[in-house]
């Protein structure tokens, strides 16, 4: 059979392309099934899902986008690298040089900044609704336990990159923070010239705040953050396990459904009591491929072109270059902090040490000591109105906490109301 | 065989709609992202310069053109500076658009070939952001967060003062006046001020106030220095009328020097026609101004006789050094009824009120009061201008203005002015009314017009907190001090001569005429003459070399002195044989060159400058031949011309005015001759 | 509306998103790239003024060490040749007839041309133009020809 040379080199091509896809474009189930477990960036997603957490309701995607915009700002964060001199006062320059003179180095600047605001905010409603649907819950014990570390490292990020512009705003923001963490027992001081790298903050602390910003405070959020979606794949979604089909038959399901069958290749022999696919009702499950992915793709892009649209509307702040003889008044923790640097403002030791380190150990006990079943993958389920309300209040307070920080104090630290 | 099924479910429309306007969004947004980048401002402007370019026609330009594009950077490490102005002013350093539109236009002046951009940048004279390529965010407007937008012109000279440090620098008048005006004013006792280190400012001594000053005079001073002089340097330390009861109490306690014996005088037959001769004679209008005219070396003398006590003037006029040891005022030879004479003119012309009964020094005995008076004294820091001995100088009473301009506008109290929050509006307003900004302020009121408190703060901004690198800052080194020793330093003390000539710059610049090359200008027996009876040899000089009522010795003294040491050696040793065919030469040259315009000989000539009749018995040869050769080496922006002279023809004029004076004839053929 | 045509007007729906989307796409990466060229460079300028001409007295030969150049005032006017060997970067000596190098034995002739060594190509010649002040500005990104001469 001799073929042209269209159809060899079509072909040739082809077999180019299998050799790095392994799969080609998806057209039958088999198909659709097996590029989820044959690309190494794909298999994140489960060869299935549920149908009922597509809705945008089940997690309004927040881990999602949380995610997206980790990436976001990782590529901005590198691009920037390139132009960003950590070393004051060079640092500042270099910022102004972004600003000025680096092609779309304003709009990549504003981005990383605002998405790494974003990823605060947004990683704070993941947990609120993690909370809100009791998805924290046995067997997403440790999972939630991972989710507490992802959260702290979210703001040691966004704390280490705050520093970086090097300019009033950044460096006093830095100076309240650390001499927040100075009031912890014992260790406070010790703590404080770690993070300074001195008794002051100069050259050595904005290399040591850049090295952590920009390799190994991502390093871990990399490491835990694969740790934390592999849990979510293992564990399987709360959404998903609500809408179970009822106690695995022994004679009935045996006929429909035959146990163990699944032909994904996995290698281990996984126990999985619960939430595992085939428990699920198997009528209630489509396709990652496309059904799952065309919506995350539909997120990544609603995130992109949102932050866009904030990037070319609000120019990120900078003041004038940091000078540590002159404070401004008053002088603010970077926001997500002021919560607490208003509880400081009447008891640095309550407000600055206590409060925080209960906080951080209630969220990371929490899921060891209600191990209540009820109510796992439901929205505000009556089940739980004791734990949700408790959590919500915490969060009112937290969240108007900060505001009356951000808005409500000024020079002195004294009451103003904001339209003054 | 598929066990699951399949969902009938490509996804709702909904989804693919959202899709389609997500993408389709992004892609208008990124658009308008590039075309943002592409319409810059800069790009724009030099769009126009390239159009401009063409419209001037210098060959140069035009392939210069190819270089338009692109942003424009000017990287000075040393200074910390990256300076991107040229992007825009592309013109800037190109006489050939001197009348373009800005921004296009060249720079004013010649400040670019004196201070090369690719040396010193833009900003470092004019302020603003250089790092920024839009006209708003460089600052030429102030901006938000922008410590330094540009300066306006009228006060660019304070950015000339950063790395001009000398006192009086080249083509910056106004620093130049703020400075002196510093000078002058003596803040440089109560503050520390970079660059005006080891200049001493100071008031009279406070030592014999007792025996000097009348009671009631003193009190008006301390409480309004300006109601006795208005051109006080003193400002109105703002005080009490308890602090100043018991500061006068404590200042009238001090007797250390017990005036002169002038028991002898006959006070009444003081003549005061004679004073006023003698007043005249002394000139000492030169350094004391009355009725408004005259010098400022020393206090103004229109009130002197409500000031000051008989026999302390008197005592004064006779040894000035004995109670003011550095005092500029020289010591006169006159003898004591001269001095009654003029004792009592000063007393009796310069008064307000005519001639009063002085009561007599009382003795002040309320310890408490004295105390009080010392407290006060030290409190405000009197010491730093008035020297008292028994009173420590504890150091500057007022804050150090090292850094004055970068200092924290939001720090510094404004009181209630609506003015914008800058360092040098708040060194302005506290010239003019130091009490009135807020917080409670020891300084004095000194009265400044506003124009002198604007040079001033002009002068003081240039005080800036970051050192420069060495190789930007021009200092000259200060004059190194002439102090003669032996008999000669000593007539030099007794007669100040140092207050109005100079000897190596350092000196006083009262007298237009520096002393060091004197002896190779001047004739000797010439200066005796002149020392022991300054005749004038300018009609249209006001300040004079005063009657000093020398001894012939001390003048032969001076003579000697000056003529073996204040040489020149290039004017020493001048041929000074010359022939009759010289002179005649040199007269007619005078004639050529139209001397007689501004000198005067015989009876005929000018007034600008000095009168020639009596040059041989003046000024010798080799002096005469050197001014006329090259006049602005020896003075520069004198009004003699520089007419180019070969040394023939100098010689031949040299002869003509050497022999001019010494035997008669030739003043009158001057006078004839045409 | 027939499921054939929902499909149709859905795909069709879909690539106008493909569309926007990779085009937008495509377009940041070309934005990515145009971000990393650097438009200033912290770096001495490469042109930039070596004095009046009168500096230059006429027949003379004035090598400039730190700018690495031989600059001619000959008969028909002011050149300048780079010293720096194109073999591997020395600098070349200036002798009676053309240049020869110490590291490896090229020699040039007065033109820069290889006479003879390792060398591979010429001397390089520069941009020598007058600034509006009279000034000698030398341009390193404007090579020219040996026939270049710049009169005054």
């Amino acid at each position: 059979m001799s073929q042209t040379l269209g159809q060899r080199t079509a072909s040739w091509l082809n077999a180019v392309g299998r050799s790095v896809w392994r799969i080609g474009w998806p057209v039958t189930d088999k198909d659709r099934a097996a590029v989820m477990i044959s690309s190494i960036f794909l298999h994140i997603h489960p060869a299935r899902v549920s149908r009922h957490v597509l809705r945008p309701s089940a997690t309004l995607a927040l881990g999602l986008i949380s995610g997206i915009l980790f990436v976001v700002l990782s590529v901005t964060g590198l691009a920037l690298m390139l132009y960003y001199v950590p070393y004051p006062p060079e640092a500042y320059r270099s910022m102004k040089d972004l600003q000025f003179v680096v092609t779309f180095g304003v709009v990549l600047r504003n981005m990383h900044r605002w998405s790494a605001h974003g990823m605060v905010v947004v990683v704070f409603l993941h947990m609120c609704r993690v909370f809100w649907t009791g998805s924290y819950k046995a067997p997403r014990e440790f999972n939630w336990v991972v989710g507490v570390m992802l959260l702290l490292l979210t703001l040691a990020l966004s704390f280490t990159g705050y520093l970086l512009p090097w300019d009033q705003l950044a460096y006093w923001a830095i100076t309240v923070g650390t001499n927040i963490a100075a009031y912890a027992p014992l260790v406070g001081d010790r703590l404080k010239f770690l993070m300074l790298g001195g008794h002051f903050i100069g050259p050595m602390t904005l290399l040591r705040f850049y090295v952590l910003h920009c390799v190994m405070l991502p390093l871990l959020m990399l490491i835990l953050v694969s740790l934390h979606v592999w849990r979510v794949r293992k564990d399987g979604l709360s959404g998903a396990e609500v809408h179970r089909a009822p106690a695995e038959p022994a004679e009935e399901a045996a006929g429909l459904f035959p146990a163990s069958t699944k032909t994904h290749g996995l290698m281990a022999l996984s126990r999985r009591p619960r939430a595992s696919v085939e428990a699920r009702d198997p009528n209630d499950e489509v396709f990652a491929w496309p059904h799952l992915l065309f919506r995350e793709l539909l997120v990544a892009l609603a995130v992109v072109v949102v932050l866009h649209v904030v990037s070319l509307v609000f120019m990120a702040p900078l003041e004038e270059m940091a000078d540590p003889t002159r404070t401004p008044n008053p002088a603010k923790a970077p926001w997500y902090f002021l919560g607490l640097q208003e509880l400081v403002h009447y008891s640095a030791l309550v407000g600055g040490v206590v409060v925080p380190t209960l906080i951080v150990a209630a969220l990371v006990s929490l899921p060891y000591f209600d191990r209540r079943r009820a109510g796992i993958g439901r929205w505000f389920a009556p089940e739980r109105r004791i734990a949700n309300t408790i959590f919500t209040v915490l969060v009112i307070i937290s969240v108007g906490l900060t505001i009356i920080g951000t808005l409500f104090r000024g020079p002195n630290w004294a009451w103003v109301w904001p339209w003054n | 065989m598929g066990v699951a099924v399949e969902l009938k479910s490509t996804a709702p429309v909904r989804l693919h709609v959202a899709f389609a306007c997500l993408g389709l969004a992004f892609l208008i947004i990124f658009s308008w992202v590039l075309f943002h980048e592409e319409t810059a401002e800069w790009r724009t402007t030099q769009a126009q310069f390239a159009r401009l370019e063409g419209t001037v026609k210098n060959p140069h330009q035009l392939a210069e053109s190819a270089r338009v594009g692109g942003l424009r950077q000017i990287w000075l490490p040393e200074l910390g500076r990256v300076d991107r102005c040229g992007t825009c002013h592309l013109g800037i350093d190109d006489p050939a658009f001197a009348t373009a539109p800005q921004p296009h236009r060249t720079h004013s002046g010649a400040w670019l070939t004196t201070h090369p951009p690719d040396r010193f940048g833009c900003t470092a004279c004019h302020d603003g952001e250089g790092q920024a390529t839009d006209y708003r965010n460089a600052a030429h407007q102030p901006q938000p967060f922008v410590t330094r937008p540009m300066r306006p012109l009228e006060t660019i000279e304070a950015n000339c003062g950063t790395c001009h440090r000398s006192i009086d620098p080249l083509d910056a008048p106004r620093l130049a006046e703020g400075r002196r005006l510093i000078i002058e004013s003596g803040c440089f006792s109560c503050h520390d001020i970079p660059g005006f280190e080891g200049l001493t400012f100071r008031g009279p001594a406070l030592d014999s106030l007792g025996y000097k000053v009348l009671p009631d005079w003193l009190a008006s001073w301390l409480e309004d220095p300006k109601s006795y002089l208005e051109q006080s340097k003193m400002g109105n330390f703002r005080l009490s009328a308890d602090e100043i009861a018991s500061l006068q109490g404590f200042l009238l306690s001090q007797r250390a020097q017990v005036p002169l014996d002038s028991t002898g005088v006959d006070w009444k037959r003081a003549d005061t026609r004679n004073g006023r001769a003698l007043f005249g004679e002394m000139r000492c209008v030169s350094c004391h101004a009355v009725n408004g005219r005259g010098g400022t070396m020393g206090p103004e003398l229109t009130r002197i006789g409500d000031k000051i006590r008989r026999n302390w003037l008197f005592s004064y006029l006779k040894d000035p050094h004995r109670v003011q040891p550095d005092t500029p005022m020289l010591q006169y030879r006159l003898n004591d009824e001269e001095l009654r004479d003029l004792t009592a003119f000063l007393l009796e012309e310069y008064s307000s009120a005519g001639a009063v009964a002085e009561p007599p020094p009382a003795a002040y005995q309320d310890a408490r009061a004295i105390a009080a008076g010392r407290a006060v004294f030290e409190r405000r820091g009197c010491i730093s201008c008035h020297r008292l001995p028994g009173i420590e100088d504890s150091g500057r009473v007022g804050p150090s203005l090292a850094g004055v301009a970068d200092r924290d506008p939001d720090e510094l109290p404004y009181g209630s002015e609506i003015v914008r929050h800058t360092a040098e509006n708040y060194i302005f307003l506290k010239l003019l009314m130091p009490d009135a900004l807020g917080l409670p302020s020891s300084m004095p009121t000194f009265g400044f017009t506003p124009a002198d408190a604007a040079r001033m703060t002009l002068a003081l901004a240039s005080l800036r907190k970051a050192d420069l690198p060495a190789s930007y800052v021009l200092k000259p080194p200060p004059p190194k001090p002439y102090r003669p020793a032996g008999r000669f330093g000593e007539l030099m003390s007794r007669y100040r001569c140092l207050s109005c000539h100079s000897v190596g710059g350092f000196g006083g610049d009262l007298s237009t005429v520096p002393l060091d090359r004197i002896g190779s200008q001047l004739i000797r027996d010439y200066i005796v003459t002149y020392l022991l009876n300054p005749g004038a040899v300018r009609v249209s000089v006001e300040a004079r070399m005063p009657v000093f009522h020398m001894q012939p010795d001390e003048a032969n003294a001076f003579a000697d002195y000056l003529s073996t040491v204040f040489l020149d050696d290039s004017m020493e040793g001048y041929d000074a044989s010359f022939t009759a065919a010289d002179a005649r030469r040199g007269q007619e040259l005078y004639l050529q060159l139209g001397c007689a315009a501004c000198h005067q000989l015989g009876t005929t000539g000018g007034y600008v400058g000095p009168e020639l009749s009596t040059t041989g018995t003046r000024l010798k040869p080799g002096w005469i031949a050197a001014w006329l050769t090259t006049p602005s080496v020896y003075r520069p922006g004198t009004l003699q011309p520089d007419y180019g002279l070969s040394s023939a023809d100098a010689r031949a004029l040299t002869a003509y005015l050497s022999g001019l004076g010494r035997s008669g004839q030739a003043t009158a053929s001057a006078g004839g001759a045409r | 509306m027939t499921e054939d045509r929902i499909d149709l007007q859905r795909r069709r729906i879909f690539a106008v998103g493909c569309f926007g989307t990779g085009a937008a796409t495509a377009g940041f990466l070309a934005a990515t790239f145009r971000f990393l060229v650097p438009n200033v460079l912290y770096e001495p300028s490469r042109r930039f003024d070596i004095g009046s001409p009168a500096e230059f007295p006429y027949g003379s030969v004035t090598f400039l060490p730190d700018r690495r150049l031989y600059v001619f005032n000959s008969a028909d006017g002011f050149y300048a040749v780079s010293s720096e060997c194109p073999h591997l970067g020395c600098n070349v000596r200036h002798a009676a007839s053309g240049f020869e190098c110490p590291c490896h034995g090229s020699r040039f002739d007065e033109n820069g041309r290889v006479v003879q060594g390792p060398a591979p190509q010429p001397l390089a010649w520069y941009a020598v133009s007058l600034s509006p002040r009279q000034q000698l500005i030398v341009d390193l990104d404007q090579t020219v020809g040996p026939e270049f001469r710049l009169r005054v």
